[in-house]
């Protein structure tokens, strides 16, 4: 057992060495597309924080001042409540909720964020409209909920995400498509660095097929030379990745506060999640590009 | 230990490689197929590793007819199959040892058992001492024992060999007939697929005769022809 895995990692190595040039050709394209694909990720969950604030079908939201008395929110639910013809649901997001999400939406402004305390944020009233009432018909609520004490003031949905939500879709879309076909690309390359290692190892093949070396014996370094490129190219990727997004995030905290790219920014955890995605689809990649070329190219 | 019964084998409608083709070899002899290009010599003996398959009949070797035998167990039985080439079919970038241990290393044999079977080998075969060369820094015969040391080094039970002293000069022919001759009496059956008149009078084995892929003479202790 221990001379067969010495066997296929000398073998897998031996390959790298012999195709050093198609073999970074296609470390090169698996780590561009992965890259790619993590970046889309990452802009959709940087979009996804954006609009965290409007989820559940949120069209409008009244942010109350800090230190408004219970009275106060009682008259403001009230009102909510005699809307019923345009208002399905509503919901109060107290201090500690408004705290958490301005942790989400301002992650980029760290400054504003570090003012802000359960004594000073603001809170929210999120309102979900009824099935047909349209958002023109809310606005001329506006005047009314606005001027209830202590409200701050009045956001419509519909201001924010119609121009984020394009720009999340059109972005969103053509990175994924470019992702694609560039991770088509890895794998054709990894496919014709796999075939090209087996052509020049014909006469070895051939020698150990006389000898009694079953296929997966003569399959396995070829396959791993596949999966590890895939592995690289991921590797590789995760570093661009997180270079990138170090480099946007100390980039967003110099934009003009409140210029809304605050919450483009990911911070929580979910970059590392990406990176591991980028491997698993490394590895697949690799793996399916050289299992294709051993599979059908050892009849030598 | 080999059988073929009624063997026929085409590349197309006009040509036919092997025709209705039968004989019997015993454990441990020694025989030359004989014949013109084109005899049907090579597909022969492709048909005896599992290289080629035939359209018609039964191929059976060490008990067991291997025309229908499953993929996975090719394997197996070519490990009972030693094969030396005319070209010899030597890894150029591994030295003599290496060559000679591929064959070990590929089917799985520990390193120990490796250490101590090609030195063992090599010595049989006379290359003693050159373990550390090159096949580019061997003649020809050198090279051919070489291949020769590869084929036997899991001690099969049969030992094809196609045309093996077909690069070679008539002395270091003999050299390689006397080494196979050695192993043939060790057990292993030899079959030995040859153009070369002289070596064949000379070892007065078996003769097997094809001729447009019929066989048309089978002569024990007998000449070329």
């Amino acid at each position: 057992m221990l001379s067969r895995l010495r066997y296929i990692f000398r073998e897998t190595f031996d390959s790298f060495r012999r195709n050093a040039t198609l073999t970074m050709a296609a470390i090169i394209t698996a780590a561009i597309s992965l890259l790619g694909v993590g970046l889309t990720l990452l802009s959709q969950q940087g979009f996804d924080n954006l609009l965290s604030k409007w989820e559940g079908g949120v069209e409008m939201i009244i942010f109350v001042n800090a230190g408004a008395t219970d009275d106060q929110l009682g008259v403001i639910d009230t009102a909510l409540g005699n809307a019923g013809t345009f208002v399905e649901e509503f919901s109060y997001c107290d201090a500690v909720c408004s705290l958490n999400e301005a942790q989400i939406v301002l992650a980029g402004e760290p400054g504003t964020l570090a003012l802000l305390g359960l004594n000073n944020i603001p809170t929210q009233y999120k309102v979900v409209p009824t099935e047909g009432t349209d958002v023109e018909l809310l606005r001329q609520l506006e005047g009314a909920f606005a001027e209830l004490p202590n409200v701050r003031n009045v956001q419509f949905a519909e201001d924010q995400i119609s121009l984020i939500g394009q720009l999340q879709d059109f972005f969103g879309f053509r990175l994924l498509l470019l992702s694609i076909f560039l991770l088509l690309a890895a794998i054709l390359l990894i496919w014709n660095t796999v075939r090209t290692a087996i052509f020049a190892r014909r006469r070895e093949i051939e020698v150990m097929k006389l000898v009694g070396a079953t296929d997966w014996f003569i399959r396995v370094p070829f396959m791993l030379e596949g999966l590890l490129h895939g592995i690289i190219g991921g590797v590789l990727a995760s570093g661009g990745l997180w270079a990138w997004n170090s480099q946007w995030t100390s980039g967003v905290g110099e934009f003009p506060e409140g210029s809304g790219f605050a919450a483009l920014v990911v911070t929580d955890g979910y970059d590392k999640q990406v990176m591991l995605i980028m491997l698993i689809i490394g590895a697949a990649a690799g793996a399916i590009g050289s299992g294709i070329a051993a599979s059908r190219f050892l009849d030598v | 230990m080999i059988r073929l019964e009624n063997v026929t084998k085409s590349y197309s409608p006009d040509v036919v490689a092997l025709r209705d083709a039968g004989f019997d070899i015993a454990k441990g002899e020694f025989v030359f197929l004989v014949g013109p290009s084109g005899s049907g010599k090579s597909t022969l003996l492709r048909m005896l590793n599992r290289q080629d398959r035939p359209e018609r009949g039964a191929v059976w070797v060490a008990g067991r007819n291997i025309v229908d035998m499953p993929p996975g167990r090719v394997p197996h039985l070519r490990r009972n199959i030693g094969n030396i080439f005319q070209d010899y079919k030597l890894l150029l970038e591994k030295t003599v040892f290496e060559n000679v241990a591929f064959a070990q290393e590929v089917i799985g044999r520990p390193k120990h058992v490796i250490k101590q079977q090609v030195p063992a080998v090599l010595e049989l075969v006379g290359l003693a001492g050159k373990e550390d060369r090159l096949p580019h820094q061997l003649s020809g015969g050198e090279q051919q024992r070489v291949s020769v040391a590869r084929a036997f080094v899991n001690r099969p039970l049969i030992l094809l060999a196609d045309e093996p002293t077909g690069n070679l000069d008539p002395a270091t022919g003999e050299g390689i007939m006397r080494l196979l001759d050695r192993i043939n009496k060790t057990g292993t059956t030899v079959v030995m697929a040859t153009h070369d008149q002289r070596i064949v009078n000379t070892m007065r084995k078996r003769v097997i005769q094809l001729d447009r892929g019929v066989i048309v003479r089978d002569q024990a202790r007998g000449v070329y022809e």
